[in-house]
């Protein structure tokens, strides 16, 4: 804190201040100029989820019309239907796939064989740089009728193919497993990080004392990782709204439907498929918008109250200290 | 990839192996084969006809490799098309994010200034509330950019994450050595071009890597505001192979199905191989730059 005040000139009009770093506000033109029309006039336009859009007079011009788009939107049972099942697939997801990079992270730690591990975490982390275009694609070629999955079960005498995402019941399974397949190695990278922060002190200690593998795993490894794993955890609950559309979208197709209509799969066909109304659209957006801020602030909260650094990580503890 | 097959491996400690360590070693083991195969059949299938992918899923080695698939994807217009585009997206996109990501990121890295706080307060604000799409797609209307690349180039060409990396970056830099730098005349321009921007190659390889990705992989927002078939990026040409041949399986779900299909598995997976190479040649890179990044950016 001294530091600040040191920092901070005490004499000096505001106008003073303004002329010594007008370089500064120069440089702040270009970012500023983006900021104001690609996130703030957005931002703007919400408004028009109080309104009924009228394209010639555009967004600030046409007329509005109170809480109508949403009285439309909250009487709309295909929407409610996609709010219950963004949450119920995400947060299912979240509790399924969660432990799985904090386990891999363990295994990959635990196993004696240096190379191997090495070389196992680098092949678990190339998935996570591809789209899930891309994922879809190769997904669908190894679950299809004759792909590889289907020709491995035969053999070991399963007689029907399964169809793996072309049936209602198999979807969000499957899209818990596609997602450890993409992703879990690339979470497990914060876990190994973690891990191999810990004091090897603490493990030549428990060595002394006899302790066997699993003690130590038990003891000292768990323990330690515990409030990484916690942290992460409740960041993930601030995306739960909005989690995972990249992936249902790229994994559907017409006989799974039904089950994948997902929060932003029901914006996207009531904007751009059906007969377009963009005041109700936006209201959507925007319940979209408010619910997520409510879920992330409380996320981070949460994350600090257990002492992680938040969502702006070490960037937004910085500024908090430094101005 | 194949190196996962590799079973040089040395033992990390002197202790013996044991049962632990092979039950280990078969998890990590399957899981890494789980990875491996699916890539291994996308690539197999691309070089093989269509007959034989159908007749033989479980092949290691096509027995009859062709080039075919890429052939065509060469000769169809639609995939060069798309790759051209992103190319564009790339060349474009990537300098423009890079100019507003650095020309911020060091003003915003200054300790005081009036008016700071609340710059900073309310760009790091759009990370947890935004428009949305429909908002955004209604103001790239009015600007006249719907159906033109330069929606996609603006809407991706700025990310507060890699803003807040940047700003952490540049207040590592000694003040003393920019203070040194203005006590010999040299003016803001001159001290950024001479001093700052060559003390901050790492983070701008990081940055510029980071938005690369971004670029090479988005689809959404192209899918949104770029209707034209024609001016669509490789991911969005991919998707429409991709999707292309899913309906016609998944309406009559039966092998004559495939037939159907305008294009043949092999097409399909020479496409994706196609989009993949990228990906896998900047691999080593994106790897290391990006835990770097999520360790500076999330927890430690």
């Amino acid at each position: 804190m001294r530091k600040d005040r040191i920092l901070k000139p005490k004499t000096g009009s505001l106008l003073a201040e303004i002329v010594k770093n007008k370089w500064t506000y120069v440089l702040l033109i270009p970012g500023t100029v983006w900021f104001i029309i690609f996130a703030y006039m957005p931002m703007g336009g919400l408004s028009l989820a109080f309104k009924h859009y009228n394209a010639r007079m555009g967004i600030w011009g046409s007329p509005w019309t109170g809480f109508e788009n949403f009285s439309y939107l909250f009487a709309d049972p295909a929407f409610w239907a996609s709010v219950w099942r963004t949450l119920w697939i995400n947060i299912s997801k979240l509790v399924i796939t969660f432990p799985v990079p904090v386990l891999m992270a363990l295994f990959l730690n635990e196993i004696r064989m240096r190379r191997f591990s090495k070389v196992c975490q680098t092949l678990y982390t190339f998935p996570y740089f591809l789209s899930w275009v891309v994922v879809s694609g190769v997904m669908i070629n190894v679950l299809s009728y004759t792909g590889v999955v289907n020709s491995f079960l035969q053999l070991l005498g399963v007689d029907e193919p399964i169809n793996f995402l072309g049936s209602k019941s198999k979807f969000v399974p499957m899209l818990y497993l596609t997602e450890i397949w993409k992703n879990s190695g690339w979470s497990a990278i914060v876990y190994i990080a973690a891990i191999s922060g810990i004091d090897m002190e603490q493990y030549e200690a428990a060595d002394l004392d006899g302790a066997t593998r699993w003690q130590k795993i038990w003891r000292i490894t768990l323990p330690n990782i515990l409030p990484t794993v916690f942290v992460m955890f409740i960041l993930s609950t601030g995306n739960i709204l909005t989690n995972g559309f990249d992936q249902v979208f790229n994994l559907q197709n017409a006989a799974t439907r039904d089950v994948a209509e997902v929060l932003d799969i029901y914006i996207y066909r009531v904007t751009f498929q059906s007969s377009t109304d963009f005041g109700f659209s936006t209201a959507v957006s925007l319940f979209r918008s408010v619910v997520n801020l409510i879920l992330l602030v409380m996320a981070d909260r949460l994350a600090k109250v257990f002492g992680g650094s938040g969502l702006f990580g070490e960037g937004g503890k910085r500024e908090k200290r430094k101005v | 990839m194949k190196r996962g097959k590799s079973d040089n491996w040395s033992m990390g400690s002197r202790k013996k192996l044991t049962a632990i360590d092979y039950v280990l070693f078969a998890i990590l083991l399957l899981f890494a084969i789980t990875i491996i195969v699916p890539f291994w059949n996308v690539l197999t299938v691309s070089f093989s006809t269509q007959k034989e992918a159908t007749e033989t899923p479980l092949m290691l080695f096509p027995s009859d490799p062709t080039l075919e698939n890429y052939r065509y994807l060469f000769n169809d217009g639609k995939f060069v098309v798309g790759f051209k585009n992103t190319i564009v997206l790339l060349l474009v996109g990537v300098p423009l994010a890079l100019f507003l990501t650095t020309t911020m990121g060091y003003a915003l890295s200054k300790r005081y200034f009036p008016g700071r706080k609340l710059i900073l307060y309310l760009v790091t604000f759009t990370m947890i509330f935004n428009g949305g799409i429909v908002p955004t797609y209604l103001v790239l209307r009015q600007l006249g950019l719907i159906g033109s690349l330069w929606a996609v180039v603006f809407t991706n060409c700025f990310s507060v994450f890699n803003l807040i990396l940047m700003i952490n970056y540049f207040q590592t830099i000694p003040p003393a050595l920019i203070e040194s730098a203005t006590l010999d005349g040299a003016g803001e321009g001159r001290t950024i071009v001479s001093i700052i921007i060559p003390l901050s190659k790492p983070i701008l390889a990081t940055i510029t890597l980071f938005y690369g990705v971004g670029f090479w992989n988005q689809w959404y927002d192209s899918m949104i505001f770029i209707r034209q078939a024609n001016k669509l990026p490789l991911q969005n040409v991919l998707r429409s192979l991709i999707q292309n041949t899913e309906i016609v399986t998944t309406a009559t779900s039966s092998l004559a199905a495939l037939g159907q299909s305008q294009y043949s598995d092999g097409i399909k997976m020479a496409a994706v191989i196609l989009t993949m190479i990228p990906v896998v040649c900047f691999f080593p890179l994106l790897q290391k730059h990006f835990t770097k990044g999520i360790m500076v950016g999330s927890i430690k």
